[in-house]
C-alpha cells in the first residue's frame, strides 16, 4: 500500500510538477529527464529493501570492441611481451602485481581490491577453436555459444530462459540499454530492455481521480493486446539440427528469430512484454537507493540501476550491461586507461552496494569481450583484432584467484600472431550454468563442455 | 530473372508501397497521384530526381576550415589549462554543427523534393557507417553525406573508391595513418567484410595484402583533402584476391568490385534495405545478374528492382519494421506536419536507436526487428504524443520550477523556449464530414496512417474511446491519432 502511494505521488510529480501544465505533458521524455535531474527532489526517497527472494543472480558484462587482454592482465616480467610492445607495453612499476609474473593494469585498483578480498577470479586465456577476427561474427559466437563455423539462431541466455525458466514472465532477463543482445534471443520469453525506469511507461494526458478510468491508457492497452490468431511457439529446447542450419537464417532479418512470421507478430509480443513489465519495473526501481559511491559514467549508471532492481526485489535471474570503446586500433594507452579505471571503480562500487543491501551472496558478475588483440602493437600506438583474452568473475563465493594458465607468448606458440586459448569460453558458461544457476548446461550449450568451476 | 510487375499489379496499394520504401511515404492525395501516373512514370518521378530542382542551401559552416590544422597544432603547444579550454572551444563548435547537420538532413528527408535520393543517402550512411564520435569534425561528416548524395545511384566502383578516399572514412577506419612499415589493417578488413564481399569471401592473407596495397592513401590535414603519399606506399608485389602485382588502393577496389560475390553482396543488402528482409539465394542471384547487366550502376539496377513483381509480393508489403528515421520522417509526411526543431528530432531518433552520424559501429544499424525492444516501443508510443499533440504553448521556467527562484531556472527557461512543437493540424488531415462521423474518422485515419485496417478488437478499442467523449475537440482527435500510432501495426510499413 505504501508503494502505491509513492507511485501515485511520483506520477503526479512527473506529470504536473516537472512537466508543468496539462498542456505540456508531451514534452519529450529525454527533456523531462534533464529537468528532473536538475532537481534533487526527483530522487527516490522511499527505502524498502526486499530480500525475500533468494535465488542466485547472474550479471553479464560485455566489454564491447575486443579488450586487449595482454594490457589488462599484464605479463610484466615477460620479455616477449615487452619486445612485441615497445610503445604501449605496461612496465613493471605501473602494474598492480598479482604474483611475480603478472598483474593488473595500473588503472584497475577496483579489481585489485576485489582480488585481494577474495571476490575476483581471473580466467586466463579464454577463447574458442578457429577464432574469428570480425567483431560481429565473434560477438555472435560468444552470444550464441556456437562453434566458430555454425550459425545459431538463439542466444545462450535465451536458451537458458527457454530451458530452465518456467512461464512467460518477461522480467526473467533484463537488459540495461536500448538494444537486446543476441544472447537474449529466445523462443519465449525474451527478456525486457530499458535504460530509464521512469520513462518505461505509456504516458497519458489524463489525470483520472481514484476509481476513474484513464480512457487513453485503457484504449492503448486494448490496442496492444496480443491477438491469439498467432499462437506463441512452444518453449522447448531449440538445439535441433533444424534450428542450427544456417539456411533458415537466410530469410530472416539480421539473423533474428522471427518464427517465420510477420514483423508485426514480433512487435505484438514485445508490446505485451512492455505492458506487463512497465509498472513492476518502475515501482521496484523506486524502492531503494544506491548505497555506494559510483563513478559518473554511463556504464556506472547501468550498474547502479541493476543494484536498485536487485535491491527492490525484481525476480530477474539475468541482468545484462555493457561498456563499449575497447576497439583500440590507435592511441590505445589513454583509451584503455580510462575504460579500465571506469570498469574497476564501477564494479567495486557495485560490490559495495550489494554488500550494503545484504545481497552480495546472491550475485555473480561475469565479463566477456569478443576477442583479445594481437600480441604485436601496430604503428599507431594501438593493437589490431586478435584472439584469446581473460574473463573476470566477481562474487562472494567465487573461486578467487587465477584460474587456468597464462597463455604462452613465445613465437612458436602463437597462431597467426595471436595467443592461443587454454579455456573454451563455453567451459566457463557451463560452470556458471551448473554451479551458479543450478541447471544442466548440455541442453543449453548444445553439448557437454567440461565445466570450469567458478564458485 | 526478375519478373516485371503486371499492369494490373499497379494500384493504390502498390503505389503506396513504392512511396513508403523508395521514399518516406506520403498523404493519400500523393499516393493517388502516383497511382494515376502508372508504374513507369511513377518510378521516373522518384528515380530521376536530377530533373527536380533542389533549393536546399548548404549549412553556412559547411566550407573548408583551412586554418584548422594550424590552430589545433598551436593548441597542442599551449600550457595545460589554456590547452584544455581551447580544445573544448573547438569541440563545442563542432558539436553544435553536428546537431545542426542532423536537423538539416532530416529536413531534406521530410520536406525536400527528392525523397528517393535522400533514402539512398540514408542507405549509404548505414552501409559505409561512419561516426562523428571518432571523426570529431562536422564538416567532414557533411562532406561524406554530400558524397553519398552526389553518387547515390552511380557506378559501384566509383562510389566505393571515393568512399575510401573520403576524409571522414580515412579517419574513421585509420587509413590516414597507415604506413608501409606497419600497415593498419582496419580499412582493408572492413572494406571487404562489411562494404563489399561479406565475411568468408576473402582470407586473412587478403586482409594483410590489401592493407599493404592501401598504404599511401592518406589525409592532408592542411587542405582537408585526400592525398596520395608515395613514401607511405609499399611498392613490393602483393597477392590480393588471386591478383598479383604492385597493387595500389585503386587496383584493390577494382579487383573487389570485379568479384561475382561483390554483386551478390551489395544487391542483397539493397534488397534487404528496401524490401525489408534478405533475399533468398535464387532471388539474390537474379538481383546480382541484373546489377552486372546494368554495368554495376545503381540507378538502372534499382529501376529493375522496383519494377519487379517480387518487390510487390504479399510477404514484402507492410512487413518491414520502420527505422526510427522512417518512423519520424514518414509521420511528418503522412500527417502533413513539421518536424520538431532539429535538436529535438535528432534526440528522438537517437532515443529510438538511430543516431544519425553516429551509428553504433562500422556495421551500421542491424535494422529489422532489432529496432523494437520493450524500451524503444514505449518510446515510440510516447514520441507519437510529442509529434501529434505538440506543445501548444510556449513553456516557461515557471512550468518547471519546484521551488520559486530555485537553481536551474534560467537554464530551464532557455531550454523551454526551444521546445516548441507545432503538432498536427486536424483540419489538414480530416474533412468536416470525417470529423463528425466517428466511423469515418477511424476509417480515414487507418487509411492515412496504416494503408490497412485494424482488427475488430482494435476498432472497438478506438470506438470505445471515442464514445467516452461527448464531443470531440482537436485535442481529442489528436489523441486518437496518437493512439493509432501507439500500435504494433503503425511500426511496420
Amino acid at each position: 500500500m505504501k508503494n502505491e502511494i509513492t507511485l501515485q505521488t511520483r506520477r503526479e510529480f512527473l506529470r504536473t510538477t516537472v512537466l508543468g501544465s496539462a498542456l505540456s505533458w508531451t514534452v519529450p521524455t529525454f527533456l523531462a529527464d534533464t529537468f528532473a535531474a536538475l532537481h534533487g527532489e526527483a530522487a527516490d526517497s522511499a527505502t524498502q529493501i526486499v530480500t525475500g527472494k533468494d535465488a542466485t543472480i547472474l550479471v553479464v558484462l560485455q566489454m564491447a570492441g575486443g579488450n586487449d587482454g595482454l594490457n589488462t592482465v599484464v605479463p610484466y616480467s615477460n620479455d616477449y611481451y615487452h619486445n612485441a610492445r615497445p610503445r604501449i607495453g605496461q612496465t613493471a612499476d605501473k602494474i598492480l602485481k598479482l604474483n611475480g609474473d603478472i598483474g593488473f593494469h595500473g588503472a584497475m585498483t577496483g579489481f585489485k581490491n576485489l582480488f585481494d578480498d577474495g571476490n575476483l577470479a581471473v580466467v586466463q586465456g579464454v577463447g574458442y577453436p578457429n577464432p574469428n577476427r570480425s567483431h560481429f561474427r565473434s560477438t555472435e559466437i560468444w552470444q550464441t555459444a556456437s562453434d566458430s563455423d555454425v550459425i545459431e539462431k538463439y542466444g545462450w541466455l535465451g536458451r537458458y530462459f527457454d530451458n530452465a525458466c518456467a512461464g512467460a514472465d518477461p522480467t526473467v532477463g533484463v537488459v540495461i540499454g536500448r538494444q537486446l543482445p543476441e544472447s537474449f534471443f529466445a523462443k519465449t520469453p525474451q527478456g525486457i530492455c530499458f535504460d530509464n525506469p521512469q520513462n518505461y511507461r505509456f504516458m497519458s494526458p489524463e489525470h483520472p481521480q481514484p476509481g476513474q478510468t484513464d480512457t487513453t491508457e485503457a484504449a492503448y492497452e486494448k490496442l496492444n493486446e496480443l491477438e491469439m490468431s498467432s499462437p506463441l511457439p512452444d518453449g522447448g529446447p531449440s538445439m535441433t539440427p533444424d534450428d542450427n542450419s544456417g539456411g533458415s537464417i537466410g530469410s530472416l532479418p539480421a539473423g533474428m528469430p522471427m518464427q517465420g512470421g510477420k514483423a508485426v507478430d514480433f512487435i505484438e509480443r514485445t508490446a505485451l512484454d512492455a505492458q506487463v513489465s512497465s509498472e513492476e519495473v518502475r515501482t521496484i526501481a523506486a524502492r531503494v537507493q544506491n548505497q555506494a559511491v559510483y563513478p559518473n559514467s554511463p556504464f556506472a549508471n547501468s550498474l547502479k540501476l541493476v543494484a536498485k532492481l536487485i535491491g527492490g526485489g525484481l525476480p530477474t535471474r539475468i541482468y545484462y550491461v555493457s561498456q563499449g570503446g575497447y576497439d583500440t586500433h590507435t592511441n590505445q594507452v589513454a583509451t584503455q586507461q580510462r575504460l579500465l579505471q571506469d570498469l574497476g571503480d564501477s564494479m567495486k562500487a557495485f560490490v559495495d552496494d550489494m554488500r550494503a543491501q545484504g545481497n552480495m551472496q546472491r550475485v555473480l558478475v561475469m565479463t566477456f569481450s569478443e576477442f583479445g588483440r594481437r600480441v604485436n602493437e601496430n604503428a599507431n600506438g594501438g593493437t589490431d583484432h586478435g584472439a584469446a583474452a581473460p574473463m573476470f568473475i566477481v562474487g562472494n563465493k567465487v573461486r578467487a584467484g587465477l584460474l587456468g594458465r597464462y597463455p604462452s607468448l613465445a613465437p612458436q606458440d602463437l597462431f597467426e600472431g595471436d595467443i592461443k586459448y587454454n579455456v573454451d569460453f563455453r567451459q566457463v558458461y557451463a560452470g556458471v550454468l551448473e554451479d551458479w544457476l543450478k541447471t544442466k548446461s548440455a541442453p543449453i550449450l548444445g553439448k557437454q563442455f567440461d565445466p570450469l568451476h567458478v564458485v | 530473372m526478375l519478373k516485371p510487375l503486371s499492369k494490373d499489379g499497379w494500384n493504390y496499394e502498390t503505389a503506396a508501397h513504392l512511396l513508403n520504401r523508395a521514399g518516406f511515404g506520403g498523404t493519400p492525395d500523393e499516393i493517388a497521384r502516383l497511382t494515376d501516373l502508372g508504374h513507369d512514370a511513377a518510378l521516373s518521378s522518384l528515380l530521376d530526381y536530377e530533373k527536380i530542382p533542389n533549393p536546399t542551401p548548404d549549412p553556412v559552416w559547411a566550407v573548408p576550415d583551412l586554418g584548422r590544422a594550424e590552430r589545433l597544432k598551436a593548441i597542442q603547444a599551449m600550457a595545460p589549462e589554456a590547452k584544455r579550454q581551447a580544445q573544448q572551444a573547438e569541440q563545442r563548435a563542432q558539436n553544435q554543427h553536428i546537431i545542426e547537420l542532423r536537423g538539416w538532413w532530416l529536413d531534406r528527408m521530410a520536406r525536400g523534393p527528392r525523397p528517393f535520393q535522400e533514402k539512398m543517402v540514408l542507405f549509404w550512411h548505414g552501409h559505409f557507417a561512419t561516426s562523428y564520435d571518432k571523426v570529431r569534425d562536422a564538416y567532414f561528416m557533411w562532406r561524406q553525406n554530400e558524397l553519398f548524395r552526389r553518387l547515390a545511384t552511380d557506378y559501384w566502383l566509383r562510389l566505393i573508391t571515393e568512399a575510401g578516399k573520403d576524409p571522414a572514412m580515412l579517419i574513421w577506419l585509420d587509413q590516414a595513418q597507415s604506413h608501409k612499415e606497419h600497415p593498419n589493417e582496419n580499412y582493408a578488413r572492413e572494406v571487404m567484410e562489411l562494404f563489399s564481399l561479406g565475411e568468408g569471401h576473402y582470407t586473412e592473407k587478403d586482409v594483410t595484402e590489401g592493407a599493404r596495397a592501401l598504404t599511401g592513401w592518406s589525409l592532408d590535414r592542411q587542405t582537408e583533402q585526400f592525398i596520395y603519399r608515395p613514401f607511405f606506399h609499399d611498392n613490393d608485389d602483393k597477392i590480393f584476391l588471386g591478383h598479383t602485382g604492385n597493387l595500389n588502393g585503386d587496383d584493390m577496389m577494382a579487383q573487389i568490385v570485379r568479384q561475382p560475390q561483390a554483386a551478390v553482396f551489395i544487391t542483397g543488402k539493397l534488397w534487404n534495405f528496401f524490401a525489408g528482409q534478405p533475399p533468398a539465394d535464387d532471388l539474390n542471384k537474379a538481383l546480382a545478374d541484373a546489377f552486372i547487366e546494368n554495368a554495376r550502376c545503381f540507378k538502372p539496377f534499382l529501376r529493375v528492382m522496383f519494377s519487379s513483381e517480387e518487390f510487390y509480393s504479399d510477404a514484402i508489403i507492410r512487413n518491414q519494421v520502420k527505422s526510427p528515421v522512417q518512423w519520424l520522417v514518414g509521420t511528418a509526411r503522412m500527417l502533413q506536419c513539421d518536424l520538431p526543431p532539429g535538436f529535438i528530432s535528432a534526440a528522438i531518433i537517437r532515443s529510438l536507436g538511430q543516431d544519425l552520424f553516429a551509428p553504433p559501429n562500422v556495421k551500421g544499424w542491424d535494422g529489422g526487428i532489432t529496432w523494437i525492444t520493450t524500451n524503444t516501443l514505449l518510446e515510440r508510443y510516447n514520441d507519437a504524443a510529442t509529434l501529434v499533440q505538440g506543445t501548444t504553448q510556449q513553456l516557461t521556467a515557471s512550468d518547471f520550477a519546484l521551488k520559486p527562484g530555485g537553481a536551474g531556472g534560467a537554464v530551464l527557461e532557455k531550454a523551454a523556449q526551444r521546445v516548441h512543437i507545432g503538432g498536427v493540424d486536424v483540419s489538414k488531415i480530416l474533412t468536416p464530414d470525417e470529423r463528425d462521423d466517428k466511423n469515418k474518422l477511424v476509417a480515414s485515419l487507418q487509411h492515412r496512417l496504416l494503408q490497412s485496417t485494424f482488427s475488430n478488437e482494435q476498432d472497438k478499442a478506438l470506438s470505445d474511446f471515442l464514445d467516452s467523449r461527448p464531443t470531440l475537440n482537436d485535442a481529442d482527435i489528436r489523441n486518437v491519432v496518437r493512439l493509432v500510432m501507439s500500435t504494433p501495426d503503425y511500426q511496420v510499413t
